[in-house]
């Protein structure tokens, strides 16, 4: 019997991360990852002034 | 603090000794200004077994901020944080993932209702129902809300949850929002401190905690909720490049001969005299002298300042606050009874060279009255 188990938010890393996987007899038979913040640097950086995209690009992870 | 007080603690500090704890705790108290006493205060309300736990919720964050406090390098401060502070939960840091870390949180609020200090790192995404930061299937809006009412008091720590920071720069795609602005919509009043910085200094961190749980009230705040010990001084005040600007001396591009002579990055964009904040006293790191933005030869950038970091181009020239080049200064005490200066002389001419020019010029006028009656 096939049983789905999440794990949210998963601790000790940065950001927020989700992890969900199905389990049949006591093994993994899928699992999907999924990162649950977006704060759309790629949109903030779009037209800018290149000598100031490091400034945002640097904070993605402050790890 | 008596000594079998301390031995309940010791083991939470890895061996720091009594005398160095109370150190701490004195150099704390200096640091916001306070009298020699209040070390010893601070030093009895963190060995208090009743002192308030701490929830640490993230948001639209980096881990920079966690990151920051961590590497702190007194007297194993992360166990100041972790052990002494008592700190309830905090994502990157829980030991416990998924549903066992939400219980703990939850278990918290509950034991603690009206009592805890809430932490927030990260702007807070609203647009789109707040679906840009889910924590646990829920939105991070929602949860902040939820806690931010039960809490004794919030700080907003980080550039992120203070002004909105990073996320929220143009075009700021997820509607990144303070937390005070946050609760203010909801009509939730639980006081806000903001201690802002990209990443903010942990000592100004610390420093309010401590302050919070000694003295049960917050510190003094300035008009944009940031404590006054910390952020009531621009960092042009207390550069030690200042004697560059006052005497006009600026490096113009990275790199040239002035800027490795170490002199004044005004021109390079520096936005110090535009931002509030102590970095050139405290430093960064614990590892010595210069070690600052500044003080390694790039520009401030305003990360402490609303609407500068992240929102004023980096390389655009600051507003200035204070000019005060050297010259203009008035006497600190008035020379008496030497007759006439040089100064004097050149007001008095001056004044009467004005008034010379404005008799002319009636006399002028009337002149020209004269000759249109005519």
């Amino acid at each position: 019997m096939s049983k789905r188990i999440v794990i949210d938010p998963i601790t000790r890393i940065e950001g927020h991360l989700r992890i969900e996987c199905e389990t049949d007899g006591g093994k993994v038979t899928k699992a999907w990852s999924s990162g649950q913040m977006w704060r759309g640097i790629e949109n903030i950086v779009k037209g800018r002034d290149a000598r100031e995209v490091w400034l945002f690009t640097q904070r993605i992870c402050g790890v | 603090m008596k000594n079998k007080d301390f031995k309940v603690l010791s083991q939470h500090l890895g061996g720091v000794s009594r005398r160095d704890f109370l150190k701490y705790c004195s150099i704390v108290a200096a640091g916001m200004g306070l009298p020699l006493g209040a070390g010893a205060q601070i030093a009895e309300a963190v060995v208090n077994p009743k002192r308030p736990p701490v929830i640490w919720l993230s948001a639209q964050e980096c881990t920079g901020c966690t990151e920051s406090l961590l590497r702190a390098t007194h007297p194993t401060l992360e166990h100041l944080i972790l052990d002494l502070i008592s700190l309830d939960y905090h994502e990157t840091l829980s030991t416990p993932s998924g549903h066992q870390a939400e219980e703990a949180r939850a278990a918290s609020i509950k034991a603690n209702k009206g009592k805890f200090i809430l932490v927030v790192d990260g702007a807070i995404p609203v647009k789109d129902n707040g679906i840009y930061c889910m924590i646990a299937g829920r939105t991070a809006l929602d949860i902040l809300k939820d806690t931010a009412k039960d809490a004794a008091a919030i700080i907003a720590i980080g550039s992120c949850s203070s002004w909105g920071g990073v996320p929220s720069a143009d075009p700021n795609p997820t509607g990144a929002t303070p937390v005070h602005k946050v609760l203010a919509d909801a009509g939730i009043k639980t006081p806000v401190i903001n201690i802002p910085g990209c990443p903010p200094n942990p000592y100004n961190f610390l420093s309010t905690v401590l302050y919070y749980v000694t003295f049960k009230k917050l510190p003094e705040l300035d008009k944009l909720a940031r404590p006054m010990f910390a952020y009531g001084r621009l960092i042009h005040e207390n550069c030690e490049r200042r004697p560059h600007f006052d005497a006009g001396r600026f490096a113009t591009e990275f790199g040239d001969e002035n800027h490795r002579k170490g002199y004044c990055l005004y021109k390079l964009g520096c936005k110090g005299p535009e931002t509030h904040a102590n970095c050139p006293s405290i430093l960064f790191g614990d590892t010595g002298a210069g070690t600052w933005p500044v003080g390694t030869g790039h520009p401030c950038f305003g990360c402490t300042e609303k609407g500068i970091g992240f929102h004023k181009p980096l390389f655009s020239r600051a507003s200035l606050h204070m000019v005060t080049p050297p010259d203009t200064y008035p006497h600190t005490q008035e020379q008496q009874g030497k007759g006439a200066t040089i100064a004097g002389v050149v007001v008095a001419a001056a004044a009467a060279g004005a008034a010379f020019a404005a008799v002319n010029k009636v006399a002028g006028k009337l002149g020209e009255d004269e000759k249109g009656k005519k």
